[in-house]
């Protein structure tokens, strides 16, 4: 349905996508991940003919979308980052021109096709209010109405969640979940959540390029794969650290905060592909000291890039294993308590010594 | 297009744009009218034409400056820019949305004609030429302004640009009466918007000069969908 093939944007000197391919199915509901300026508005705005690529090409349906713009943009409905309303129309009147620009030939019943749209969206109440008067969540379902109308095959939507609260966000969730059932969905997000609670498949961009394409479940595993855990344990602080550290499979364990009287925090951390869990409760619960909470340490976003930046380098470069690897352990041994730590400092840090 | 045509239409009428523009136009109109006409009993219109013509200078820009602009400013140029539409038919909508406006204005002046016919004779061929005169012009004007509004998405701007570009049309004309020299002046006859009008003032329906209103607004038009495509390559 979507074929994009080394696309590349710049501006001026800086290249905000590079060389960027990838093929979305009919049918599919596709996550893109990635920091702000990582490309995907970028990506997005060239599928839907915004913007013109510097090189590479966008196909829709087979259509390109700089030779044939029209039919091209005919099969898309966009919901760009900021949802392009009309802040003195009503909802109505909007809906109504957004009918007349894009499906006025398309034989579908005006009053119908609308009426129909809102009631999907949940905008069915607030028909006749003037746009300018309502919620955000609000201003963002009509943003989604607009991108429903004509029936496009295709749907993209920047960042359809950002700025609303979060019943509003699981509800717009619920709203692309069931849209996705017979569309073929692009959307783009920071958040991982999002992606793994609506998407069959996650592309995952920083700085312009693809770092990874793949389900969101394996990603997930990847990337956090249950080796850190916090840990809180009801007892002395020196005994308990002594039984962790002795567990066969941890690689380090250490106090990071009283909790309550008497219990402390631990991070625990375990050997690659080794689950801790089971023999840290009974070797807890041996010695007396009962487990009061356990649970896994999520990665943040920007570890997650830069785990993925780094085994990328690795897979390009086999030869360079060794610094490589060096630099990809400190990423994770900095993850949980200093997430903006760069990974170019401790490569550069290695290099001095 | 007819959609882009209907909303913007629709937009003068539903922001005080339209009914400032149309009230501001009419009233000094009629105001000239009362004292060149009715208060010195003279039953000729050309004079009153004669303003309305300089009057668009200062009013076409009111007129224009947010066709675009304002679109910007509210990121909806990316909704028309990503709908199945081609530029030049937004481009199209968007003028012909301004030139309605213009056109309600000068329609309501009729009754200038109206007020000469139940008290003496008007001279319906200088009315005619004056008034296509004026419709063709305005175009020129009307594009002038849209073309400047696609380059800005400050309205302001826009506004004040478009001013002086009509007052350097203005002054272009003042400067083709008092130059000597015959290639400057045949360029400044080339370039003049209000020289050319000078034919339709006397009565007289210049192909030649009808002519180069619509090739002079078909121009700016164009400049204005090109720059809607090169938006896309900035």
């Amino acid at each position: 349905m979507i074929e994009v093939s080394s696309l590349t944007k710049t501006y001026g000197k800086k290249r905000g996508i590079d060389r960027l391919s990838f093929t979305i199915g009919d049918g599919e509901i596709v996550g893109f991940l990635g920091p702000n300026g990582a490309g995907k508005s970028t990506t997005m705005n060239i599928i839907t003919g915004y913007l013109s690529a510097s090189s590479g090409a966008a196909r829709i349906g087979g259509i390109d979308v700089l030779e044939d713009p029209v039919a091209a943009k005919q099969q898309i409905g966009y919901l760009p980052e900021q949802p392009p309303l009309y802040p003195d129309m009503t909802v109505e009147e909007y809906l109504d021109f957004i009918f007349d620009l894009k499906a006025a030939k398309s034989g579908l019943k005006r009053k119908d096709h609308i009426m129909e749209i809102c009631e999907l969206v949940g905008l069915k109440e607030q028909v006749k209010r003037v746009i300018r008067n309502l919620s955000k969540g609000y201003k963002q379902r009509v943003g989604m109405a607009q991108a429903l109308i004509g029936n496009p095959e295709v749907l993209i939507l920047d960042e359809p969640t950002v700025g609303l609260d979060p019943k509003q966000i699981i509800e717009i969730r619920n709203v692309i979940k069931g849209l996705g059932k017979n569309r073929t969905i692009i959307l783009s997000t920071h958040i991982l959540q999002e992606v793994s609670a609506i998407c069959e498949r996650v592309l995952v961009i920083n700085n312009g390029q693809i770092v990874a394409d793949d389900k969101p479940e394996n990603l997930s595993a990847l990337i956090t794969g249950d080796r850190k855990l916090s840990v809180r344990v009801a007892g002395p602080q020196d005994m308990v650290r002594k039984i962790l550290r002795g567990i066969d499979g941890v690689q380090y364990a250490d106090v990071t905060v009283q909790a309550e009287k008497g219990s402390y925090d631990f991070l625990v951390e375990a050997k690659p592909n080794v689950d801790v869990r089971k023999p840290m409760f009974m070797a807890l619960a041996k010695a007396g000291y009962p487990i009061l909470q356990l649970k896994s340490m999520d990665l943040s976003l920007e570890d997650i890039f830069l785990k993925l930046v780094e085994e990328k380098k690795k897979q390009r470069n086999p030869q360079n294993k060794a610094p490589k690897k060096v630099s990809a352990d400190a990423v994770l041994n900095v993850g949980g308590a200093a997430p903006e730590f760069p990974a170019s400092d401790s490569e550069s840090k290695e290099d001095e010594i | 297009m007819a959609a882009i045509y209907k909303r913007d239409l629709r937009a003068y009428f539903s922001s005080p744009v339209g009914y400032v523009f149309i009230a501001a136009y009419v009233f000094v109109m009629n105001l000239i009218f009362y004292i060149t006409n009715l208060l010195t009993g003279i039953n000729q219109l050309t004079l009153c034409y004669t303003y309305m013509f300089y009057a668009m200078i200062v009013l076409a820009p009111v007129l224009t400056m947010r066709t675009f602009s304002e679109e910007y400013k509210q990121k909806t140029d990316q909704l028309l820019l990503t709908a199945p539409v081609r530029p030049v038919g937004i481009v199209f909508g968007k003028f012909l949305a301004s030139y309605t406006v213009f056109v309600i204005a000068q329609l309501l002046l009729l009754i200038q004609v109206i007020v000469i016919a139940a008290v003496s004779t008007p001279n319906i061929a200088v009315i005619v030429g004056n008034y296509i005169a004026l419709f063709s012009a305005g175009a020129v004007f009307i594009a002038i302004g849209t073309f400047v509004s696609s380059l800005t998405e400050n309205q302001l701007v826009a506004n004040i640009a478009t001013l002086a570009i009509n007052l350097f049309l203005f002054l272009m004309d003042y400067a083709y009466t008092r130059i000597n020299v015959t290639w400057i002046k045949s360029v400044l006859y080339w370039i003049s918007i209000f020289r050319r009008y000078n034919t339709f003032y006397i009565g007289v329906f210049s192909v030649a000069d009808f002519v180069f209103y619509l090739c002079a607004a078909a121009t700016f038009i164009f400049l204005t969908v090109r720059v809607l495509e090169k938006k896309r390559w900035s």
